[in-house]
């Protein structure tokens, strides 16, 4: 063991210490949290900077229903009453820039939605319908409110509303499902990727020993299972680590960073509604189980693939039917996490080398039972087992086979007689 | 005689059809320098793989230290492979550490080691380079260190100065004789003929995966001495070609001639004269190891001749 120990302290060190992995690592939630707070930021800043506009009603009724519409779209409005010395200003602070523009609502506005912006330039694309629906709408409601069928009319032109009722125990409000399904979907892609990445990562590692004729050097002094198991078990680390960065960077931003915001930004949703797209602790630890079952797995393939070949280009085509059992899932997980109940889901998830993604997209998005996800969990332990044994015959044979990749039957014999 | 450090009892290997060593014993033993010749794909290492326990045998018994070639055994041999290897990306001294821990070195133990023979190679400033960034002489160098920093008590150099050049070549058979002097067993894989002739006290040649001669170089070269003749002479050559000539070899003052089996030299000598070539000096003399190799491995030593000769490395 004190061998293997030695393996994969190796394969650790050597990655954790390389440029791309510090960069990746450390990267990734930066950018993330750059992508997040930036345009909040951004947001922010520009609303305090924004100048007022004003709003001129000549009609009487529909600066009321106006200037609380524009006022919900982010516009800091100034109303000027008709016939005041404020309107006869108005004209001076435009030209001065005081004012960014102002709005003329008349008759035309009540009768058709026409509307005059003043300024010293147009407002822009966005902001230009905000000021149109602010003012339709308002004038639609106006006009709906003389007649008997208004409110009616109103609710329809609203898009109605759609009320769900189930008939299963199942009482989690929509809020939650919609969490589940964030999770899931999420989840159940992250693992996609990691999986691919790690994976690739031990083929690779298990190649430049072969290609570098490093295994016969290593061969002579450690078992074939030591080596493959030390490369397995290296870089899993390495993925540990950085899942840990990653997902305590997560937590972190939740933590600390959303809630340190919320003061600048009023308009965002507090942090407590902001957590409860945070997956439960059970949910979290499958997670993990999934990713640790899964990564074994699909590694002791990998690991065989990468003993099998002779060059990189011949690791690239090799690898395709290991990376398509990867794939499958992730092509599925939609209508699954979508109808976490359905046959399709069921049957797929318990699947030992589609379960790590599908069952947990599954226990993630509430539709599976516990006892389900533990037969997927022993399934994926035998199929663990059973992959790893193979694999590493292949491997012990493989890996010291220089030249032509083996044919079908010729890896049958090795997994026969290695 | 003291216990052999490794024997193999009728030993065979097979790939699929080819058949890699056949019905081979070999017994090495402790504290000599031994050679194991043949041309390449004779199954030279397939051999050492097994004896490594890299390989098993199909059938018959491979002994290392009088035991299985099981981990703790394994760890008191050196191997240098035929094909190199080294992590490309490691720092030059990690990498040693590294080879020697695996073999159950401490890191601390093989840290010290590792910079004294660092510093005997001349290689010390590279100790933090990686080893991608070293010349493959350099590599090869920090390959043997790699080989011999756990003191191992049986050294197996596959091809061991392939690469190097005649000043390093020299330095390490110098290290080689250390190792012997303090005892360590060294088996030698080789096709360089002369390089063996100077350092193996024994050797074993083998051929199409089977043992041809297997002896002490010095009564092999005995049992194997009729039929060589040296010549040095002036004058007309024609007389070289005659019926009792195997193949003859212009040497520097003349030539070196060497007789089919069990043949006189007499004649040879009569038609020199009548020639009328003028003789300094007529030896029968010791086969090289070149020639008894050549002689027994080459494509004339068995019917079924087939294998190329002293093919290109």
């Amino acid at each position: 063991m004190r061998t293997v120990f030695v393996i994969v302290a190796r394969e650790y060190l050597q990655r954790v210490r390389t440029k791309s992995f510090i960069i990746s690592t450390i990267a990734a939630p930066i950018l993330m949290l750059a992508l997040l707070l930036i345009p909040a930021w951004m947001g922010a800043r520009s609303a305090i900077s924004e100048r007022e506009i004003a709003v001129l009603d000549r009609t009487g009724v529909l600066a009321d229903g106006v200037i609380p519409r524009l006022e919900s779209a982010g516009f800091r409005i100034e109303r000027i009453e008709p016939g005041t010395a404020a309107e006869d200003s108005l004209e001076i602070r435009l030209e001065e820039k005081d004012l960014a523009g102002a709005l003329y609502l008349d008759q035309a506005s009540l009768d058709r939605g026409h509307v005059l912006w003043r300024g010293d330039e147009g407002p822009s694309t966005l902001r230009g319908i905000s000021i149109q629906q602010a003012v339709t709408g308002t004038a639609l409601t106006n006009l709906l409110g003389t007649t008997e069928q208004g409110p009616a009319i109103a609710a329809l032109l609203a898009g109605g509303e759609l009320e769900i009722q189930t008939l299963s125990e199942d009482d989690r409000d929509s809020m939650d499902r919609a969490a589940g399904m964030a999770a899931a979907f999420i989840g159940a892609f992250f693992l996609y990727m990691v999986l691919l990445i790690y994976g690739t990562m031990v083929l690779r590692a298990v190649l430049e020993e072969k290609t570098g004729r490093i295994a016969e050097v290593m061969l002579s002094s450690v078992r074939p299972w030591q080596l493959m198991l030390g490369k397995v078990m290296g870089v899993g680390a390495v993925g540990l680590t950085q899942l840990g960065v990653w997902i305590g960077s997560i937590l972190l931003l939740f933590g600390l960073g959303i809630p340190a915001m919320i003061p600048f930004l009023p308009e965002i949703p507090m942090a407590d509604q902001i957590n409860q797209f945070l997956p439960e602790l059970g949910v979290f630890a499958f997670f993990v189980v999934c990713f640790l079952l899964g990564y074994f797995l699909y590694a002791s393939l990998f690991a065989a693939v990468g003993a099998m070949c002779s060059s990189e280009e011949e690791a690239q085509q090799m690898q395709v039917p290991v990376v398509m059992l990867v794939v499958v899932p992730i092509v599925f997980v939609m209508p699954i996490i979508e109808d976490p109940g359905s046959t399709l889901a069921v049957v797929l998830s318990q699947i030992p080398f589609f379960a790590p993604i599908l069952m947990f997209a599954r226990v993630a998005a509430g539709g599976a039972a516990v006892w389900e996800a533990a037969i997927s969990v022993v399934g994926m332990v035998l199929a663990l087992f059973a992959t790893a044994w193979v694999a590493g015959r292949i491997y012990r044979v493989g890996i010291l086979m220089q030249g032509k990749r083996p044919t079908l039957p010729e890896l049958w014999r090795w997994v026969r007689e290695g | 005689m003291p216990q052999a450090a490794v024997r193999l009892e009728r030993v065979t290997k097979e790939f699929g059809s080819l058949r890699a060593v056949s019905e081979l014993d070999l017994e090495i033993p402790s504290g000599s320098i031994y050679g194991l010749l043949g041309p390449n794909g004779s199954g030279k290492t397939t051999t050492i793989r097994m004896i490594m326990g890299i390989l098993g045998p199909d059938t018959g018994k491979v002994i290392l230290f009088g035991g299985d070639p099981g981990e703790t055994r394994r760890r008191k041999v050196g191997y240098l492979p035929e094909e190199r290897g080294l992590y490309k990306k490691m720092k030059v001294l990690e990498q040693l550490i590294f080879l020697a821990r695996i073999r159950g070195v401490d890191g601390r133990e093989a840290s010290d080691r590792a910079k004294e023979w660092l510093e005997r190679l001349g290689l010390a400033d590279r100790a933090e380079k990686k080893v991608e960034d070293l010349s493959k002489g350099m590599q090869q160098k920090i390959q043997f260190i790699g080989t011999v920093l756990h003191e191992p008590e049986l050294l197996i150099l596959d091809e061991p100065f392939s690469g190097l050049d005649p000043i390093n070549q020299d330095l390490l058979e110098q290290i080689v004789k250390e190792f012997h002097a303090k005892g360590t067993t060294i088996l030698f894989s080789t096709h360089l003929m002369d390089q063996a002739e100077r350092l193996c006290e024994r050797v074993c040649l083998i051929s199409r995966s089977k043992k041809v001669l297997d002896g002490e170089l010095r009564a092999l070269k005995r049992a194997e001495s009729d039929g060589i003749v040296a010549v040095d002479f002036e004058g007309s050559d024609r007389w070289v070609h005659g019926p009792e000539v195997l193949r003859a070899q212009p040497v520097e003052g003349g030539v070196r001639i060497e007789l089919h089996k069990g043949a006189d030299p007499q004649p040879l000598l009569e038609r020199a004269v009548a020639a009328g070539a003028r003789i300094t000096r007529f030896q029968v003399v010791e086969p090289r190891l070149h020639e008894i190799f050549v002689r027994h491995a080459g494509p004339g030593a068995a019917a079924d001749a087939g294998t190329p000769l002293l093919a290109q490395n």
